[in-house]
């Protein structure tokens, strides 16, 4: 992809923050933050969670978070509001209305000119223009789906027009690759490089460095609300000089390997055979979404499950653990097949099957200490007493690296990375034969994403029983597996041990998402 | 077929099966009940000998089932049997009473939905502030008032103090619109409660609305803040009020007996009483099967409109 990278002499920035300050009760979240961004360059803010990129970029959009002190200045070029593309897209959709609601509203503010009876005409025209600018295929039956009806690319697309409907000069991209495979992540680089060539300037937050590395012209490296280092992209890979910035590049390298002198027996816990899942549409029996002949899962091996999102990964895991019941063909444990529905499953087959999802936020009681919902597995599982219960709690959360202080607070009191440790703190405190991770590590920065990956490789080497299943996108930490499964399209293409699969892979579609996992700077 | 409409059959099988039931069950329940209607139409010195003649004459003293299996065969005809005491079609009763309630019922509902929506939007726009602590105090505060006493309350002060309204439909009849004066209490007394529980609802869902990102989204591209509340923040707000209303609309349809009475209007709810305390059971019987079909097809064309405010949940049965 092209982007410009042309002397920045000249050109009148379109936005510049001078010297921002943001005060939350007191602390500042930002503090000192001062960058230009010019027309048709990518700017990018990088750093941690915590760093204060969100809340610099907010602050672009002239939105700071409630109750606090704003200093220094930020002035964006006249001419549409800053657009904005956030994390999650679907957030910023309706749920209740059809998608082209706020770019139909957006629309009739520019068509206000004209006779009435031309209007809806016009309005739908500049839809649909605006829709197919954001490369959106079928934009005009597209627009008449609801958000959930269409998949996360697709309404990032619907979210890019939206600005380019304003005709916004400044786009803030907030963590846009984060939690997605690395086609995903190679078109979203693409769409990000083609509003650049429409001279508009994109603000881009991520701690996502191989996206940072495809795209930034200018990058702005962020830690505890201070600027450590800004620049040139070039010169910042070059030649860092802040240590921090060092060791935010040193951190991309993976943990150790799965593989390190673990005994695995032979013996599969999990055995999958003519595995065929659909999607309930009503009551009707809806397509195959996912076909898995056969599939084994050993005790003391971790597996991982690759694909892009939509391949089927989730499905998977469903069907594993009894979420899915809209499927044929068996699931053994040991040699007794599991019930299809949880429902039907008896207290042992659920302790034996655990489930870690991706956002541990929306997996835990906002309420309620974190520790007392940790314990209540074994309590609800295994049928042990309350304080015996709790004694394992803090022991299983101390030795996943949580004190006690921490896990007696509430869910909101940690951070995403320490929720996710409790998360499978609990799912482990079932004292489970399988433990299904399911994407445990993608919204989470690079130095937690290590941590943990670290403490699951410790996990399985430690407990010879588990079965760990890795579900992810990211081949990085599929390469850590001791086997690894592709998924595409609902069919498994390719199965084996994680080397030979990764570094030979044989089925196209392996060679494809290889291919691009590497750093996409190589374009 | 699709999803939707297979969703829709099998709710309406469910909802036969769930009149059969409630029919069932009222028909013991009356057969329970000490006397019968030759009882009560022999008066206040009943002779054994002449209530056992009545009892003849109506077939009282054949079993229980034999009537039941009549009176449903009559049914499978569209024929809901005549009425033991006056001998007239129970068809003419339930059209008769009807009209009132329907009437009401029209009434409440239409100065409900935009009382219920407006007042909720607006408690939640200025959550926390002055509009929304009185909304919120005064809708909680009404809404512990039962019927009965907010009815007997407003009779007393609108009508027997003020004189400014009739207290009652006595002698108006059927034709209650000639005289909308007599409409005004209850239709004050029906709205109260039902106000108060969607306030409550838009309130809450509102708010969690509001605070949405893509509230936040719409706002910062520029659309204006009532078209953002109502087009973008509103519908999914409506979701659980959808539910309640249907509840509510089915509430007025049966007749609130309560209302009814108070006010002496001859709707459905006073059919229900005159039939129950006359052990006139092909009434019961056929107030029941009425009461059976308002529930089931209000409770499914809610849960069809709120799948299409909450698109994601899916149907399920």
């Amino acid at each position: 992809m092209s982007v410009n990278r042309e002397s920045a002499t000249g050109v009148a920035p379109v936005a510049e923050v001078r010297d921002l300050r943001v005060e939350i009760d007191g602390r500042a979240v930002v503090d000192g933050v001062s960058f230009r961004v010019l027309p048709g360059r990518v700017t990018a803010l990088v750093g941690g969670s915590g760093s204060g990129k969100t809340t610099t970029g907010l602050a672009l959009l002239g939105e700071y978070p409630r109750g606090a002190r704003v200093g220094g200045e930020v002035r964006v070029a006249t001419g549409g509001p800053v657009g904005y593309v956030p994390q999650h897209p679907a957030s910023v959709l309706a749920p209740a209305r059809r998608v082209d609601a706020l770019l139909t509203d957006i629309a009739w503010m520019q068509v206000r000119h004209l006779p009435r009876g031309k209007r809806r005409a016009a309005a739908r025209a500049l839809v649909v223009r605006a829709l197919e600018d954001a490369q959106l295929a079928d934009a005009e039956s597209m627009v008449r789906r609801y958000p959930h009806q269409l998949s996360g690319g697709q309404q990032q697309r619907v979210v890019l027009a939206q600005a380019l409907l304003l005709g916004s000069r400044v786009v803030v991209a907030d963590e846009p690759t984060t939690g997605q495979d690395g086609l995903t992540k190679r078109r979203v680089v693409g769409q990000l490089a083609a509003l650049t060539t429409r001279g508009i300037a994109v603000v881009l937050l991520s701690h996502d460095l191989d996206v940072v590395r495809a795209l930034a012209d200018e990058v702005v490296v962020l830690r505890e609300g201070r600027v450590v280092e800004s620049g040139p992209a070039e010169r910042l890979w070059e030649a860092p000089r802040h240590p921090w910035t060092r060791e935010l590049l040193a951190s991309e390298g993976g943990p150790t390997s799965f593989d390190v002198g673990v005994t695995r027996s032979r013996r599969p816990v999990v055995r999958v055979r003519g595995l065929v899942a659909r999607h309930r549409a009503g009551s009707r029996s809806g397509p195959v979404v996912l076909r898995v002949p056969a599939l084994d899962l050993h005790a003391g091996e971790c597996l991982a499950v690759v694909g892009r999102s939509g391949s089927g990964k989730t499905t998977l895991a469903r069907c594993l653990a009894g979420l899915h019941r809209d499927h044929d063909g068996d699931v053994l444990l040991d040699d007794t097949g599991l019930p299809r529905s949880l429902r039907q499953r008896n207290r042992a087959q659920l302790a034996s099957v655990q489930y870690v999802f991706q956002d541990a936020h929306a997996a835990f009681d906002e309420h309620r200490p974190v520790v007392r919902q940790v314990a209540r597995t074994a309590v609800r599982l295994r049928g042990a007493d309350a304080e015996a219960a709790r004694r394992e709690a803090l022991s299983v959360l101390a030795r996943l690296g949580l004190p006690e202080d921490l896990v007696r607070r509430r869910p909101g009191g940690l951070s995403g990375g320490e929720l996710q440790r409790a998360a499978l703190a609990r799912a482990l405190l079932a004292r489970p034969r399988v433990l299904l991770c399911d994407e445990i590590t993608s919204g989470l920065d690079t130095v937690t994403r290590r941590d943990i990956l670290g403490t699951l490789t410790e996990l399985v080497a430690e407990r010879g029983d588990l079965a760990l299943v890795l579900i992810t996108h990211d081949l990085a930490t599929a390469a850590l597996a001791h086997r690894v499964a592709v998924l595409d399209a609902g069919e498994v293409v390719e199965q084996g041990p994680a080397r030979k699969v990764l570094a030979d892979p044989r089925h196209p579609f392996t060679r494809s998402l290889v291919g691009t996992a590497e750093p996409a700077a190589s374009t | 077929m699709s999803g939707l409409r297979s969703f829709v059959a099998r709710r309406l099988l469910l909802g036969v099966a769930q009149i059969v039931a409630v029919v069932l069950l009222v028909f013991a329940l009356t057969e329970a009940l000490p006397g019968d209607a030759a009882v009560a139409l022999a008066g206040d010195q009943p002779d054994p000998a002449r209530i056992e003649a009545i009892r003849t004459a109506m077939e009282l003293d054949r079993p229980a089932w034999e009537r039941l299996v009549d009176w449903a065969a009559g049914l499978l005809h569209g024929d809901l049997g005549t009425s033991l005491t006056s001998g007239r079609p129970v068809t003419w009763y339930l059209v008769d009473g009807f009209g009132p309630t329907l009437l009401l019922t029209a009434l409440t509902v239409v100065l409900l939905v935009p009382a219920g929506l407006g007042l909720g939007v607006l408690a939640a726009r200025y959550e926390g502030r002055l509009a929304d602590r009185l909304i919120s105090s005064v809708t909680l505060a009404v809404y512990a008032v039962p019927e009965f006493a907010l009815g007997v309350l407003l009779v007393t002060v609108f009508a027997l103090r003020l004189g400014w309204l009739p207290p009652t439909a006595v002698g108006h009849g059927a034709d209650l619109l000639a005289h909308p004066g007599v409409l005004v209490l209850p239709v004050l007394v029906l709205l109260a409660r039902p106000v108060c529980s969607l306030v409550r609802l838009v309130r809450a869902g509102m708010i969690d609305a509001l605070a949405s990102p893509y509230v936040a989204h719409a706002l910062r591209y520029g659309v204006s803040g009532a078209r953002v509340r109502y087009l973008h923040a509103l519908p999914h707000a409506l979701a659980p009020a959808v539910q309640q209303l249907a509840r509510t609309i089915d509430w007025l349809l049966c007749g609130v007996v309560v209302v009814e009475t108070l006010f002496v209007i001859p709707g459905l709810g006073t059919v229900l009483l005159g039939a129950v305390g006359e052990r006139d059971v092909p009434v019961v019987q056929g107030l029941a099967v009425v009461f059976g079909v308002v529930t089931v097809v209000l409770n499914l064309g809610a849960d069809v409109l709120a799948h299409r405010l909450a698109p994601r949940a899916g149907v399920a049965a």
